[in-house]
């Protein structure tokens, strides 16, 4: 209250005070600007208004009236001996008032820049923030004349009960989006109250580097410091992350920009088998091929055959055993034999149509191919920890080089997982915060209805009972499903495309606003949240962790290498004493799926002494024996035999 | 000085026996003067001549500006003796880094009637000051309302010259003030203050010389000339065009300066002309008098006006 009033409250007939809006004047050199929250005084009634419009004019009535003064000589123009009278005039929208009833226009009183204490004040942070039980999450610093106040987020609008989910929209190349959730999870990890239970993350990287470097210290300028400090925040990496990523097709390599081997320690081969990918199998079947007779077929495998024991004498005397792909293809094999056996009459088998059966097999082989290196032939998954999910744990599932159908695989068999787990509440964490990006591409709020756009959708609406919460990213939020962006609690906004501001969806912002948002400079970020009336534009420091490109430059993926490197490779990330030359020549010799399955075996088993492990699952070998023919029966020899030739 | 509570004070008048009332005299915003015409002595030339005064050319800073405004309103009367309440106002706006700011300023509320109609309003006027009308005559409205503007005009006039006087003991550069200086023989004595008359309701010339008086072209002066003056004291002055007068009215951008004696030679005429030029822009719109009325000056009453607010 020392500090001298920065403006007043002005109102006319034209634009008068109303309780959600007022207008002020300032000096000219005021430190006011859009977005600084003021707060005005008057006769114990105290109300707190975001700044959402300047307007500066003279005197001036028309600018015919400057011609005629300055002689039509512009440069005449600039040399008046008097400067015209002008005004700096700005619109507040309101944040709050105090008392709040009865809800009055806005006084005409003296106008004071925030301070800590008002703006606390005025976002209605001073309910969650402060106390044994607090639930405030910093999300940045807002700034305005030299003053500077750390604005909170309510932990219960963001990951539930109350509301949950946050958006963010930015334009592409500016880093924003993705720094912000780093540094927003950073904040989470670090703030999240310990009466709210446990919380992990769940990352998908869509594209590129972006997110493949959690784990990894970034080098922060000292006003990034400065921040964090201001916000109690530690400017650390992620203590515990764990990345995975499919394979490529050659079944050693990780298809991921992560595979410089200083890496390796932590990420892991995503392998998924028949079973994990049949229960979904309507994700990676399209529409045309889930008729009602091809669904049943589908049932049909996955509750009788896949993965029990399954006795049909008719086609073959000892019962099946349909664990992998190749178990499933050799199911597949009998039952057309055994159709072939049957001639004409062997079109249906089990009520179930040889054409629709040959579609299905047809359509889960080709899963297999076109999503080779995430789902094996042979079985093995390797897959997340389900049921241990550590408190403040990372998980970044990179999919950036996955086909777009293998993705679709990806998203929904995690997310339905993240789902059943917290349901049952045996996922090992209470909350978990799944970060999907490119939400243009997998919610397009039009283009045909997918599986994943279904999930995602689900997510939204229901998931904050569960503790399942959304981050969700894009560039262009009017181009994705409403209702997934309309059910997140917390708006964030990046420097943004004019065009999009132009949308409707953006109409109640004022021009000022937009003009603020189309111009935002890095670091910088508008966030709406259920305690906030108006939007407020905060800045935040550089996240914690590597950004992509400086994590590419500092650790080069390695490329794809050779079978044997790449096994021997995988082998030293379980155990760095492994020396290369015992695999080259502990594998030398042996069929590639023999070594495939040995590696995965000692991937799962993590055993204490993993080469031992892996060479014993590699089994003996066998030595190579020369066929020597054997000698026939001599033929009998021809000659007389007592009945005459 | 809020002016906004005379319906209070009308229950107050009426209170008290007297006829609350409610008008704006077409006077109340200023002075009104006879036209007239008063031959002037010329100081400079023989005979009245134009003279180009040349580019216009920057003031050098400081440059302050006078002006004082005044409001009057009827609000009763006791019998048919008008009772009046008046507001005047007077300001120094000093121009610094081509922003004016107000460095001197004030202001009075007056109550205006013949005598016996103030003592019937008797405490119901406290917190004005009164200036009583002359009593010689019966009470007549019309009378008494040219005699309360010109008591109100007088009044302002003090005012006026009282921030002058006050301006002059703190500051020593250039004063610009909107009227006549021979109102005071401060002003009229003092090298650094500049009168600018916009009204020409008394003309210092006849004939010929009026018609040349009139006729000046744009950023011409005439000569310096000394007027014949009711009031106390003697100064010189020229009139200068400042705008293109013809396809309009023959006192566009017409003006009269005035200077104490001792700048009404032509070098500080034509340099003072100069700067006057120099004054034209930005112009005073939407003031009707813009051609005349300088900026600085206009800023002066825009900023009374503002603080003065809005009579009920």
């Amino acid at each position: 209250m020392t500090a001298p009033p920065v403006g007043r409250v002005v109102a006319t007939e034209l634009k008068p005070s109303t309780p959600h809006q007022f207008h002020f004047w300032t000096a000219r050199e005021s430190a006011i600007g859009i977005g600084a929250i003021v707060r005005v005084q008057e006769a114990g009634r105290t109300v707190y208004g975001v700044v959402t419009d300047g307007f500066a004019y003279s005197d001036l009535v028309t600018p015919m009236h400057a011609v005629l003064g300055a002689d039509g000589d512009p440069v005449a123009a600039g040399q008046e001996p008097t400067a015209r009278a002008e005004i700096r005039l700005f619109t507040a929208a309101v944040l709050r008032q105090m008392p709040e009833e009865p809800l009055q226009p806005v006084p005409l009183g003296p106008v004071w820049l925030a301070d800590d204490a008002d703006v606390l004040l005025a976002l209605r942070m001073d309910s969650y923030t402060g106390g044994e039980r607090s639930s405030g999450v910093p999300v940045g610093l807002y700034a305005a004349g030299g003053l500077e106040s750390p604005v909170y987020l309510d932990c219960d609008f963001l990951l539930g009960p109350e509301a949950a989910h946050l958006n963010i929209t930015g334009v592409s190349g500016l880093a924003t989006k993705t720094s912000a959730v780093e540094f927003l999870l950073t904040s989470i990890f670090q703030t999240f109250p310990p009466h709210k239970g446990s919380v992990a993350a769940l990352c998908f990287n869509v594209k590129g580097p972006d997110l493949c470097f959690l784990d990894r210290p970034a080098s922060l300028s000292p006003e990034d410091c400065r921040i964090y400090a201001r916000l109690g925040l530690r400017p650390e990496p992620f203590p515990d992350v764990h990345y995975y990523a499919p394979l490529r097709p050659d079944g050693v390599n990780l298809n991921t920009l992560r595979t410089n081997e200083a890496l390796a320690a932590n990420t892991e081969p995503l392998i998924w088998g028949l079973r994990e990918v049949l229960d979904y199998a309507e994700v990676v079947l399209n529409r045309d091929d889930i008729d009602a007779k091809a669904d049943a077929f589908i049932d049909f495998l996955a509750e009788r055959v896949v993965g029990r024991e399954y006795q049909d004498d008719m086609l073959r005397g000892r019962a099946f055993q349909v664990q992998s792909f190749a178990d499933l293809e050799e199911f597949f094999r009998a039952i057309f034999d055994f159709m072939e056996v049957l001639g004409k009459g062997g079109e249906v088998w089990k009520t179930h149509h040889l054409a629709t059966i040959r579609k299905v097999r047809n359509r889960l082989s080709n899963i297999s191919t076109r999503s080779k290196g995430l789902v094996t032939d042979d079985g093995a998954a390797n897959d997340l920890p389900w049921g241990s999910f550590a408190d403040r744990s990372v998980h970044v599932v990179d999919v950036a080089g996955l086909d777009p159908l293998a993705q679709d695989l990806v998203f929904a068999r995690i997310v339905s997982k993240l789902r059943e787990h917290l349901e049952r509440r045996d996922l090992g964490v209470d909350h978990v915060v799944v970060f999907v990006d490119e939400l243009n591409k997998y919610a397009p709020g039009d283009g045909p209805e997918t599986y994943v756009r279904k999930m995602l959708l689900d997510l939204s609406e229901r998931g904050r009972y569960l503790g399942l919460v959304l981050f969700s990213a894009q560039q262009f939020r009017s181009q994705v499903q409403r209702r997934v962006v309309g059910n997140a609690g917390t708006g964030v906004y990046g420097r943004m495309d004019a065009d999009e501001l132009a949308t409707p969806g953006y109409a109640t912002l004022s021009p000022a606003t937009k003009i603020k948002l189309a111009t935002l400079p890095k670091g910088e970020l508008m966030v709406r949240h259920p305690h906030f009336t108006q939007p407020i534009f905060v800045k935040f420091p550089r996240p914690p962790v590597l950004g992509g490109r400086e994590g590419i430059e500092r650790y080069p993926p390695s490329g794809d290498v050779s079978f044997t490197e790449a096994v021997a490779r995988r082998l030293r990330s379980l155990d760095r004493r492994i020396s290369p030359d015992s695999v080259y020549a502990a594998i030398d010799g042996r069929r590639e799926e023999d070594v495939r399955r040995a590696l995965s075996a000692t991937r799962r088993e993590r055993p204490v002494d993993p080469f031992t492990y892996f060479v014993a699952c590699l089994g003996k070998r066998v030595a190579a024996e020369v066929v020597v023919p054997r000698r026939g029966i001599p033929a009998v020899r021809r000659g007389d035999d007592g009945y005459g030739a | 000085m809020q002016m906004s509570n005379l319906w209070s004070l009308r229950r107050r008048l009426a209170g008290r026996g007297l006829t609350p009332a409610s008008a704006v005299p077409e006077s109340s915003g200023g002075r009104t003067e006879e036209a007239c015409i008063r031959p002037a002595r010329l100081v400079e030339d023989t005979s009245l001549r134009c003279h180009p005064v040349g580019a216009a050319e920057a003031w050098p800073e400081p440059l302050a500006f006078l002006d004082g405004i005044q409001r009057l309103h009827l609000v009763a009367y006791a019998g048919a003796a008008p009772i009046y309440i008046a507001a005047i106002a007077a300001a120094v706006r000093e121009r610094r880094g081509a922003r004016l700011l107000t460095i001197l300023e004030d202001r009075r509320r007056l109550a205006i009637a013949r005598p016996r109609a103030l003592a019937a309003a008797g405490d119901a006027l406290d917190g004005y000051a009164t200036l009583a009308l002359p009593e010689d005559e019966p009470a007549h409205p019309v009378r008494d309302l040219t005699q309360a503007s010109r008591a109100l005009d007088r009044a302002r006039g003090r005012l006026e010259l009282d921030l002058g006087r006050r301006f002059r003991v703190a500051h020593d550069g250039w004063l610009l003030v909107d009227g006549s200086l021979a109102e005071s023989p401060e002003w009229a004595a003092d090298s650094r203050t500049l009168g600018v008359s916009k009204s020409h309701a008394t003309l210092p010339f006849a004939d010929a010389d009026l018609d040349l008086y009139l006729r000046l072209p744009p950023g011409h002066r005439t000569s310096v000339f000394a007027p014949q003056t009711r009031s106390v004291a003697p100064v010189h002055a020229w009139a200068l065009r400042l705008w293109e007068w013809e396809a309009k009215d023959l006192f566009h951008g017409l003006v009269r300066i005035e200077v104490s004696p001792a700048n009404g030679v032509p070098a500080t005429a034509d340099l003072l002309s100069r700067r006057l030029l120099a004054e034209r822009a930005p112009i005073s719109t939407p003031d009707p008098r813009w051609d005349r009325l300088l900026y600085g000056i206009h800023s002066v009453e825009q900023y009374l006006h503002a603080r003065a607010g809005a009579l009920a």
